[in-house]
């Protein structure tokens, strides 16, 4: 037995000290979402979809605000406004926070379901996904995450290195996109992105009340917690249209949330002045103007309390 | 929980180990150790089923002794009768009920009645065709005086739970395991290093063969009227390696973990996709399936002894209650009546038990007759898969048109084609593993043994590096919902 057992026991180690090899190569080309979880617990939070993961950036608000932000947006898949993503952002929010800013990202898309029936929560898209499956978010190296949700694209970066050079995840959860932004390269992105929407999700999304009751759950909690912003980000005017098609009477229902929340800025007014990389995620350069936007306006909002 | 989840990557260690070092100087202890242990492994399922499977193997415990001790031939068939009807009535009610009330109601549409079918909303209780099936065997052998009633109710429980088998087999004889069960177990390191071996490779089918085939098996099945005749016909390969990874790496993980602990369970398949004919396709797929069946219904039925109206009414009976078993729907009978129909020709000509040695034995290659029968065999059985996955017999149909048009000729599109061609890869290595290991009991039980020790063991962790990276996306096993 001891022989058996001192030999699995090195099989193992074997095998573990491969592993820890490969994943202490995790950095932000891995994947889009990796590094989110290796951080400490944060204080201020910026929150949504993939819309608020590639316009928001953390250094901007930096510099306007003098707070350290963390960009904790993920995709309109994995991160909805729903249970799921509540409670991974319970355990990324740092238990003491108090006058902290948080700021929510707000869509049509992030308060409907794909589901047959919106309001299914046992059978929403985000369950079981990574968001849901890691219980560990702030520990570096994240094994839990790795070991879990990395497939191969992720190990043949991790091993090899190679990896797709457009997509970058900053330490603060600013996920920086590069592609080129000449007017045909725009144009065939924005073409492709409005046919796979109108085809996709505009005929499968539905508005959910549950969903829309999570995201009034979530602005109560982080309001015991310090001031909560919602914003609407800017859009290319063309997607904006589809999003009406989808949700005519978005700025409404928000208008109900407004009085639990600190205000609600609806960015698609400016939609005009900004350069999209798809029509629906905003540019680098442009976010980094839309942040600064954003800083501003809250701190007015700031000034008037 | 599944064999290939973090969870039993906890439980296993853990009950190894109270077996071999808390409970190993006392059998008891090791029986009550592995029926709790198994107990809980099917609680993490679904825990009301747990007393289902608790009633039925009292059942068959306690109907076990009544017909050994009864003095009168009526007596023994009440209690015989009893175990067979209570527990084909479980098996009924919750796999075959709905299947029958709205087969009834459409025959009663069709002759222009139109019928509401009472149909009930249930789980069907995992594993449930399998431990029947245990107790079964049991109380028929008990009854035809083959066996002697357990007096024992821990061992003759783990004997229907031991939870490497209980969820999707192999179906086990009491005369096989009971004897085990009851003999106390000696550590053997080289039997535990064997089995360790057969998990890895039935995690590798598991994992690396099946759940990637599974993806685009899914992709084209799920949208078959949109695919070209070849994308059909990949998809039907597809599920063909889909389904033996998924079932064979079950087995063998199954296998492998009973080993640690001891006990040899019945071997399940035995490189079924190298077989020259039909007859010996059956030999080595679910072979303790087609074993039981032959022992408890085709000879029972007087298996191929009596005339050509007899061999041919027992053959459909054996494949169509066999495919029947598989699940509820019309399309596992068409797929059991395939089967017999290409079973039969065999049966006629007395040609059924020509291939009973391994294809090509002691050598690399088969030759060019040995290379076509495979090819044949593999292909009547690749068209007999597409009944078993499609949704409806007329998917299947629709299906099977769909392969025979101008587009068959065409090249392969679909989303994902590199990764299915990386799926590709993974299938000609696998083939290639089982190929040269055919003779063995499973592929690499015997590969690497005499190479030098730092080969071998990079073989295995290269196994094991290629399971984690190459996983597939995870899809629960085919054959628990049966």
């Amino acid at each position: 037995m001891k022989g058996f057992l001192l030999k699995l026991s090195l099989f193992v180690a074997v095998v573990i000290i491969l592993f820890v090899w490969i994943f202490s190569r995790a950095n932000g080309y891995t994947d889009a979402y990796y590094l989110r979880f290796t951080t400490p617990p944060q204080s201020n939070l910026i929150l949504g979809t993939s819309r608020g993961a590639q316009a928001i950036q953390p250094a901007v608000l930096k510099d306007s605000l003098g707070k350290d932000f963390f960009n904790y947006c993920f995709t309109l898949t994995n991160s909805p406004y729903g249970p799921v993503y509540l409670n991974s952002i319970k355990k990324k929010l740092k238990s003491e926070s108090t006058n902290s800013i948080f700021i929510l990202a707000v869509d049509p898309w992030s308060i409907s379901s794909i589901t047959v029936d919106p309001n299914d929560i046992t059978h929403f898209r985000e369950n079981d996904r990574f968001l849901d499956n890691t219980y560990l978010v702030n520990t570096k190296p994240n094994y839990e995450y790795l070991i879990k949700n990395a497939g191969r694209n992720e190990y043949k970066q991790l091993i090899f290195g190679s990896h797709d050079t457009s997509t970058f995840l900053h330490q603060d959860g600013w996920l920086e996109i590069s592609v080129p932004m000449d007017s045909v390269s725009k144009n065939k992105r924005l073409e492709k992105k409005l046919t796979e929407y109108r085809n996709g999700p505009l005929k499968q999304y539905k508005y959910s009340s549950v969903r829309f009751s999570l995201l009034r759950e979530t602005i109560l909690y982080l309001s015991k917690k310090g001031h909560v912003y919602l914003v609407r980000l800017p859009i290319h005017p063309k997607f904006l249209e589809i999003e009406n098609e989808l949700m005519p009477d978005f700025n409404e229902k928000i208008q109900t949330l407004i009085p639990i929340s600190n205000g609600y800025l609806d960015m698609t007014v400016y939609n005009n002045q900004f350069e999209y990389v798809d029509g629906n995620h905003i540019y680098k350069t442009s976010g980094e103007q839309v942040t600064k936007d954003i800083s501003s306006w809250i701190k007015k909002q700031e000034m008037k309390k | 929980m599944l064999f290939n989840s973090l969870d039993f990557a906890l439980f296993l260690p853990i009950v190894f180990f109270l077996y071999w070092f808390v409970t190993n100087k006392s059998l008891k202890l090791q029986n009550l150790l592995l029926l709790g242990a198994s107990y809980f492994f099917y609680a993490c399922w679904d825990w009301r089923f747990l007393f289902l499977l608790m009633f039925s193997t009292l059942l068959d415990y306690f109907t076990g002794i009544k017909i050994q001790s009864s003095n009168s031939k009526g007596q023994k068939k009440f209690w015989f009768w009893l175990s067979v009807l209570v527990n084909l009535g479980f098996l009924g009610i919750f796999k075959y009920y709905n299947f029958f009330a709205t087969s009834f109601a459409d025959f009663l549409s069709n002759l222009g009645f139109q019928v509401n079918p009472w149909t009930i909303k249930v789980i069907l209780p995992v594993g449930i065709s399998f431990y029947t099936f245990h107790g079964l065997s049991y109380v028929i052998d008990i009854y035809k005086d083959r066996i002697k009633a357990e007096k024992s109710f821990v061992d003759y429980a783990v004997f229907v739970s031991f939870f490497p088998l209980l969820v999707a087999g192999p179906i086990e004889r009491a005369t096989h395991l009971l004897p085990q069960i009851k003999k106390s177990r000696i550590f053997v390191p080289s039997r535990a290093v064997d089995g360790l071996r057969q998990i890895l490779w039935g995690l590798f089918k598991k994992i690396v063969i099946a759940d990637n085939c599974a993806e685009f098996a899914n992709l084209i099945f799920n949208d078959a009227a949109n695919q070209s005749g070849i994308n059909l016909v990949l998809g039907a390969l597809f599920f063909t390696f889909q389904i033996y990874g998924d079932f064979s790496g079950y087995s063998d993980i199954a296998l492998g973990t009973a080993r640690l602990f001891g006990i040899e369970l019945l071997k399940n398949f035995s490189f079924p996709y190298f077989s020259r004919d039909i007859a010996e396709f059956w030999r080595r797929w679910h072979i303790s399936l087609s074993t039981w069946f032959r022992d408890y219904l085709y000879i029972p039925l007087g298996g191929s002894k009596g005339g050509t109206w007899m061999k041919v009414r027992n053959t459909f009976i054996i494949f169509i209650v066999s495919g029947f078993w598989h699940g509820a729907n019309w399309t596992f009978i068409v797929w059991g009546a395939l089967n017999a129909v290409f079973f039969l020709p065999l049966l006629l000509t007395n040609r059924n038990r020509n291939n009973l040695e391994t294809v090509a034995q002691g050598k690399t290659f088969p030759n060019f007759k040995e290379l076509i029968s495979m090819v044949g065999t593999f292909s009547a059985t690749v068209l007999a898969w597409i009944f078993f996955r499609a949704n409806s017999v007329t998917e299947a149909i629709q299906y099977i048109k769909g392969i025979f048009t101008s587009s068959l000729f065409s090249l392969p599109k679909f989303n994902g084609i590199v990764d299915a061609l990386i799926a590709i890869i993974f299938v000609v290595f696998f083939l290639i593993i089982e190929w040269q290991g055919r003779e063995s009991n499973y592929a690499i039980e015997k590969m690497g043994l005499s190479w030098k020790r730092t080969f071998r063991w990079s073989f295995y962790i290269f196994l094991t590096l290629m399971i984690i990276i190459f996983r597939g996306s995870s899809q629960q096993f085919i054959y628990f919902q049966f």
